[in-house]
């Protein structure tokens, strides 16, 4: 539980401190930002990349960059946009997709699929772990910038004008990856069920 | 199945409803060491860029201001002795001007005559 006398972090005097190159100061803007930089790097993290490299590097970037935040945004908004676009980068280097086949799923995960494709009842709740691991392997089949709009759309469930503020992407191109995406899954829940379960 | 992704009942959003009830337990504090680390290697890095560059920038400034003496004074006879001496009726012969008193072949023609 968070403690309620700790009192609130003074953003804008540890960026002055920081800028005038003490450590303590860029430590504690650090440790400040971490759980920010982590969730996104978590929910957006490549295949084959560890966690902890990825937030390093968006800290590295925000501390290069730093002089260049001219205060338009709020300060984790443009570190947010840093952390989205580090992420894309890495999942846009990782060029190959690997495909989505019935056979690479568990057991599990499969009984999932089969059971949302077949009949209209909600994910029984102890299934839901599997339906996650379902959500981001079909995830995983999109281009890395129509992936980000979904994952945020739909399982964040942000409004595109958030969306636009995370990624500093303008709505009509959000709403344009949006259909793009969603095209792209339909198509791969058909081609799912042509080719049932084996 | 439904053909519209954005249906409630298509299996995509049932699946996504589904994801977002698995809460994330993770800790997201950060690791112990990691703010120390990344914010001496953050300062480090932009110190050695800044001191690479004033290192680079003064040693060419005193490179720079010794080859403008070195010229200076390789050239000071001919400075001194340039068209800005020279009688305004003077630059109307070019080869007058810019013939230097020691050029070997003048000096021979010069014999010669």
């Amino acid at each position: 539980m968070p403690d309620e006398a700790a009192p609130a972090f003074d953003l804008a005097g540890c960026l002055d401190r920081v800028r005038q190159r003490d450590q303590a100061a860029a430590r504690d803007l650090v440790d400040h930002l971490y759980p920010l930089v982590i969730r996104i790097v978590r929910s957006h993290l490549p295949r084959r990349v560890a966690e902890e490299d990825l937030a390093q590097e968006v800290f590295m970037k925000m501390f290069t960059r730093l002089a260049q935040y001219q205060g338009a945004v709020p300060f984790p908004h443009w570190v947010s946009r840093i952390a989205v676009t580090t992420c894309i980068d890495h999942l846009r280097a990782q060029k190959r997709r690997p495909e989505f086949r019935w056979a690479d799923l568990s057991e599990n995960e499969a009984d999932v699929l089969d059971a949302v494709m077949t009949n209209e009842n909600d994910v029984q709740a102890n299934d839901a772990m599997a339906a996650h691991e379902l959500v981001h392997k079909l995830l995983g089949q999109l281009k890395p910038d129509d992936q980000l709009v979904v994952r945020l759309l739909d399982l964040e469930q942000k409004t595109i004008a958030e969306i636009a503020a995370i990624t500093g992407w303008n709505q009509s191109l959000i709403k344009v990856r949006a259909f793009r995406a969603r095209r792209k899954l339909r198509k791969l829940f058909q081609e799912l069920q042509r080719k049932e379960r084996s | 199945m439904n053909q519209n992704l954005n249906e409630p009942r298509h299996p995509w959003m049932r699946l996504t409803a589904s994801a977002r009830t698995v809460r994330d337990e993770r800790d997201v504090t950060a690791p112990y060491g990691f703010a120390t680390r990344v914010a001496a290697l953050a300062l480090a890095q932009e110190r050695k860029v800044t001191s690479l560059f004033e290192r680079f920038a003064l040693r060419a400034v005193g490179i720079a201001c010794l080859l403008a003496l070195g010229s200076v004074a390789l050239n000071y006879g001919a400075l001194m002795s340039g068209p800005a001496g020279a009688p305004a009726g003077a630059m109307a012969n070019v080869d007058d001007v810019l013939l230097p008193n020691t050029d070997a072949v003048a000096v021979v023609l010069d014999i010669a005559d």
